[in-house]
C-alpha cells in the first residue's frame, strides 16, 4: 500500500465524521388527526400561574405540552398569544424563600404585554383567563373587548368570540376545559361577589362550544371540573388556623359571655329574641358573619362549624385584635364576625359542590353525545387531594407551595402541575382514539419560582 | 467515552494504530505506560517520544417519550504523552514519562433537558511516572513506576431554585494530587512470541476544599450560601492488562490483548459541603462494574521508510443502565484504528494514528432523577507524534 493511499483512507474515515443520529421512534395518531390542534378554555388552558399570565407559563401550558407531544404523531404548528416577558400584567407572585411565602415580583412588565398582538393570529391556544362557559359563545362579543387577556389577541375586540375564532381555524382536533370559573369566582370571594352560573346557561354554552368545534368533523377531548374547594386557596389557611382556634382562658370566656349577653339584651330591645352560643375555656369556634341570619349587621354572627373553610385571603393579623369574637376597640363593643368573604360557609360549599356535580354530568353527557374523549380531571384531582399522586418521583398534593401541583396563587397550577394535567389528557385521548401519544415527565418542567 | 468511563488510553501512536494494544509490544519509551518491564528491552540505548491526539466526540440524546433531541458540543480533548528513557546498563532501563490516562469532557447546551444532571464537565488528569526496569534474563523482564497524579475537575449544573429570568446554577471545581504505581513483567520465550502483563493501580482523586459557587435567587441565599467548599472523591480505576504478540516474520506483528478494568470501585459520587451540609450533601449512585476490553491489532513493516498498522477492539461500558448520567455518556463502544510510521532517518519516526469509535445506541436512565432517553455517540481521534531513538 502506498503512503498516498493510506492518507486517502484516513481522509475517508474523517469524512464519515458526521454527527451521530438517533432513529426517531414512531408515535401513532390512531383514529385522530392532530395536524391542526386548537385549545379552548380559561386560565388553566392559557397557562396562567402565580396570579399572572407570563411567557414561560404559556410555554408550559398543557395545550403547548400536548401540541409538542402531538408533533411526533403528525401534529402541526401551535401558536400561542405569548406575553413578551415573565411579568405579564404585573401581578406575578414569587416565593420569598426566607419566610417562606409568596411576594409580589414587583417588576414592571414589558409594555408590549398591554398592546394587541392580533396581527400575529389566529392562535391555536384560545385559553382566556377569567372566561366562564358563556363568555366563549355568540352573545359574548363585548367580552372580547372587556377581558384584557382576550382583548390583546382578539381579532376584533368587541366583535370576536372565542368559539368563532377557534372554529374558523378549521381544527382537526381540539381540547375544551371550561367551567371552572363558573363556580370559582363565587368560591374565591367566599360567596360574597360573583355568582354561580345557572346550570341551564352552562349547558347551553358548552353545548354551543362543542357544536361549533365539531361542525367540520373535528375530534377532540373535553375535561370536567375538579372540586374547587380542594385547591390550596380554600385549604391552606385551615392548616394554619383551625375553625376553632379561638383559645380562651376562664376570664376571657367569661368576658365574651358577658359581651354576647349584652348583645342579646340589645337585640331584645330591638324586638329580636336571639340566643348566642356560650364560650368556655379552651378552644372555641370563631364567630363568622353569615348574611343568611335574620339579624342586623354586625350582630349577624354565628360560630363556625367543622368543614367550613378559611380562604387564603384571611387577614390572620386581625384575629388577635378580636376578629372572630368581639371588637373591643368599638364603642359600644359590638360582635366582630370574620367577614364572610374570607370564609366558605357550609351552605356555600354545598352550592359549589352541587354546581360542579351538575356541570360534570352535563360534560359527561356531551362527551358521549359529541363522541369526545372525556378527561376526568375531577377524579384525578380528587386522588391528588386525598392521597397524593407520585409521578416520576415527584409527589403531587394540594399542599400550598410544597405540593408541587399548585402555583403561588393557590388556584392555578405550576408547570409541573400542568404537565400532569397534560398527561391526563393524553391518557384519555389514547383511550378514546387508539393513538400512541406518549406522556411527559413532570421532571422536565419547572416548579415554584423564587424571588430574586 | 474514549475507552469506557473516563479512561483515555492514547499513550502512544504505535499502540493506538494497533487497537490500543501495548502490553506485549516493546522497543521504545512508550513502554513506560503500557508495560514498564519493556524499558529494559529497548531497541536502542535512548528513546525520546512525544505526541498528542485530538478527540472530536459527539453524543446525541433523545428524551424518552418525546420528540426532543439534542447533541453535545464537546470541546476537543487533547491527550498527550512525553517519554524519555535510557538503558543505563545492558540490563537496567530507566525513564520518566508524563501522560494523560484519564480525562473527560462533555458540554451539553446550558438549557438542555438534563441540565439538572449536568451542563458541562471537564476533567483533566496527568500522571508523572519515574520508572525502572530490569532484565532478569533474555526471557524475563520486570519493571515498576511510581505515579504522581495531578487532577482537576470542573462542572456546572442547574438547581431547582430558579427565578423567572435565571435558572439557579451550581458550579464546582477542584484540584488534587494523588499517588499510584504501575508494574509489569514481560516474557519472551523466543524471537516470535512475547507476552506481557501489566498492573496499574487505582488512584483516588480526593478533592478537599474545592470551590463551589451557587448562583441562586437572593431570597434563597439566606438558606444556601453562594460561596461554599466541598470534598469529593473520584476513583481512577486499576487496570490489569494481559497480552500476547506473535511475530511470524521480521515485517509482521500480530497481537491480542485483554484489559480488565476495575471500574467497580466507582459506586457513588459523594459531595460533602462545608456550609449547610445538611441541605447540600449528596451521595449520587454510579454503580459502575468491572469491564473486560478485547483488542486485536497488527503491524506491517513495508520498508525502512514506512510501517502500517490496524486494529480493532470492543469496549463494554462500565456504567449501569439505571444509573447512567450524561456527565460521562459511556456506552458499549467499537473502536477501529489505523496508523503509520514514517522514518525519514534511521533514528527519527513520525507516528500518525487514527481511531474511530462507534457506540451502540442504547436506552439509559438515571433512575434517581427519572431521566431516561436514548444515547448514541461517535468519536474521531486523529493523532500525531515523534520518536527519536538512538
Amino acid at each position: 500500500m502506498k503512503l498516498k493511499n493510506i492518507i486517502l483512507l484516513l481522509a475517508l474515515g474523517m469524512l464519515f465524521a458526521c454527527e451521530p443520529k438517533i432513529d426517531d421512534f414512531t408515535t401513532t395518531s390512531g383514529g385522530a388527526d392532530f395536524s391542526k390542534y386548537v385549545a379552548i378554555g380559561n386560565s388553566l388552558t392559557a397557562g396562567y400561574a402565580d396570579k399572572d399570565l407570563y411567557l414561560s407559563g404559556q410555554e408550559n401550558s398543557y395545550p403547548a405540552i400536548l401540541a409538542y407531544q402531538f408533533e411526533a404523531a403528525g401534529g402541526g404548528e401551535f401558536k400561542q398569544p405569548l406575553m413578551f416577558d415573565e411579568y405579564g400584567f404585573g401581578n406575578r407572585l414569587l416565593l420569598e424563600a426566607s419566610i417562606p411565602a409568596p411576594v409580589p415580583a414587583g417588576i414592571a412588565p414589558d409594555q408590549r404585554n398591554f398592546t394587541s398582538i392580533a396581527a400575529n393570529g389566529p392562535f391555536n391556544n384560545m385559553g382566556v383567563p377569567g372566561a366562564k362557559s358563556f363568555h366563549l359563545v355568540p352573545g359574548a362579543e363585548a367580552y372580547s373587548a372587556l377581558n384584557p387577556y382576550y382583548a390583546r389577541f382578539a381579532a376584533i375586540p368587541g366583535t370576536s368570540t372565542v368559539l368563532e375564532e377557534a372554529a374558523s381555524q378549521n381544527p382537526t382536533f381540539f381540547t375544551c376545559w371550561i367551567g371552572n370559573n363558573d363556580v370559582l369566582g363565587y368560591a374565591l370571594s367566599g360567596g360574597v361577589s360573583d355568582s354561580i352560573t345557572p346550570t341551564a346557561l352552562f349547558q347551553m354554552a358548552v353545548g354551543g362550544v362543542l357544536q361549533g368545534m365539531t361542525a367540520n368533523g373535528a375530534k377532540g377531548a373535553i375535561a370536567n371540573i375538579p372540586n374547587v374547594t380542594d385547591i390550596p386557596f380554600a385549604q391552606f389557611m385551615n392548616t394554619q388556623v383551625p375553625y376553632n382556634a379561638l383559645v380562651l382562658d376562664d376570664e376571657q370566656a367569661a368576658g365574651l359571655n358577658f359581651a354576647y349577653g349584652q348583645f342579646e339584651l340589645f337585640l331584645a330591645s330591638q324586638g329580636i329574641t336571639w340566643d348566642y352560643p356560650t364560650f368556655s375555656a379552651g378552644p372555641n369556634a370563631f364567630m363568622v358573619s353569615d348574611e343568611t341570619l335574620p339579624l342586623p349587621h354586625p350582630f349577624n354572627v354565628r360560630q363556625m362549624t367543622p368543614g367550613e373553610l378559611f380562604l387564603l385571603t384571611l387577614p390572620t393579623d386581625s384575629l388577635p385584635m378580636g376578629m372572630g369574637s368581639v371588637n373591643p376597640a368599638a364603642d359600644p363593643i359590638v360582635p366582630w364576625g370574620i367577614p364572610s368573604q374570607y370564609v366558605l360557609l357550609s351552605n356555600e360549599i354545598a352550592e359549589i359542590n352541587q354546581a360542579v356535580g351538575a356541570y360534570n354530568e352535563i360534560i359527561a353527557g356531551y362527551a358521549t353525545q359529541f363522541d369526545l374523549a372525556l378527561v376526568d380531571m375531577n377524579a384525578e384531582f380528587n386522588t391528588v387531594a386525598t392521597k397524593g399522586m407520585e409521578v416520576d418521583g415527584i409527589m403531587f398534593t394540594t399542599a400550598f407551595i410544597s405540593g408541587n401541583t399548585f402555583s403561588l396563587d393557590g388556584v392555578h397550577m405550576t408547570a409541573q402541575g400542568y404537565s400532569m394535567a397534560a398527561n391526563f389528557f393524553i391518557e384519555a385521548i389514547n383511550d378514546k382514539y387508539g393513538s400512541g401519544i406518549t406522556t411527559v415527565s413532570p421532571r422536565l418542567y419547572p416548579g415554584i419560582y423564587y424571588y430574586q | 467515552m474514549y475507552a469506557g468511563g473516563y479512561q483515555v488510553r492514547l499513550q502512544g501512536h504505535r499502540q493506538t494504530g494497533m487497537g490500543l494494544i501495548g502490553v506485549s509490544l516493546f522497543g521504545d519509551a512508550s513502554n513506560l505506560f503500557y508495560n514498564p518491564a519493556g524499558l529494559s528491552k529497548m531497541n536502542t540505548k535512548w528513546s525520546i517520544m512525544a505526541g498528542a491526539s485530538g478527540i472530536f466526540s459527539t453524543t446525541a440524546f433523545n428524551l424518552k417519550n418525546s420528540v426532543y433531541q439534542t447533541t453535545t458540543d464537546n470541546p476537543t480533548g487533547t491527550p498527550f504523552y512525553i517519554y524519555a528513557a535510557g538503558m543505563v546498563t545492558d540490563r537496567l532501563g530507566v525513564g520518566v514519562g508524563v501522560y494523560t490516562p484519564f480525562g473527560s469532557s462533555a458540554k451539553w447546551d446550558d438549557d438542555w433537558a438534563g441540565s439538572h444532571l449536568i451542563q458541562n464537565i471537564s476533567m483533566k488528569v496527568f500522571f508523572i511516572q519515574p520508572t525502572v526496569s530490569y532484565k532478569i534474563s533474555d526471557m524475563f523482564s520486570v519493571g515498576a513506576g511510581f505515579v504522581v497524579a495531578s487532577g482537576s475537575v470542573e462542572l456546572n449544573k442547574t438547581t431547582s431554585y430558579g427565578t423567572p429570568t435565571a435558572v439557579g446554577a451550581a458550579g464546582l471545581s477542584g484540584n488534587t494530587i494523588s499517588y499510584g504505581y504501575n508494574v509489569g513483567v514481560t516474557i519472551t520465550p523466543n524471537e516470535e512470541w512475547s507476552i506481557g502483563v501489566d498492573y496499574r493501580s487505582r488512584v483516588n482523586m480526593t478533592m478537599e476544599d474545592g470551590d463551589a459557587t451557587f448562583t441562586l435567587p437572593t431570597s434563597v441565599e439566606s438558606i444556601i450560601p453562594a460561596k461554599n467548599y466541598f470534598n469529593a472523591e473520584l476513583p481512577l480505576p486499576a487496570n490489569l492488562d494481559i497480552g500476547v504478540a506473535y511475530k511470524p516474520s521480521d515485517k509482521l506483528t500480530l497481537a491480542l490483548e485483554l484489559n480488565y478494568v476495575f471500574w467497580g470501585v466507582y459506586d457513588s459520587l459523594k459531595f460533602e459541603f462545608k456550609e449547610k451540609p445538611e441541605l447540600l450533601n449528596s451521595s449520587n449512585p454510579r454503580e459502575y462494574s468491572n469491564t473486560m476490553i478485547f483488542r486485536v491489532g497488527g503491524e506491517y513493516v513495508i520498508n525502512d521508510l514506512l510501517t502500517v498498522r490496524a486494529g480493532f477492539y470492543y469496549d463494554p461500558t462500565p456504567t449501569d443502565s439505571e444509573y447512567f448520567t450524561p456527565e460521562t455518556p459511556s456506552l458499549n463502544t467499537y473502536g477501529f484504528s489505523a496508523g503509520i510510521s514514517i522514518k525519514p532517518t534511521k533514528n527519527l519516526a513520525i507516528d500518525i494514528s487514527y481511531l474511530h469509535l462507534e457506540t451502540q445506541e442504547s436506552v439509559r436512565s438515571y433512575a434517581p432523577e427519572y431521566f431516561t432517553g436514548t444515547y448514541n455517540g461517535r468519536t474521531m481521534i486523529p493523532g500525531i507524534g515523534v520518536s527519536y531513538n538512538f
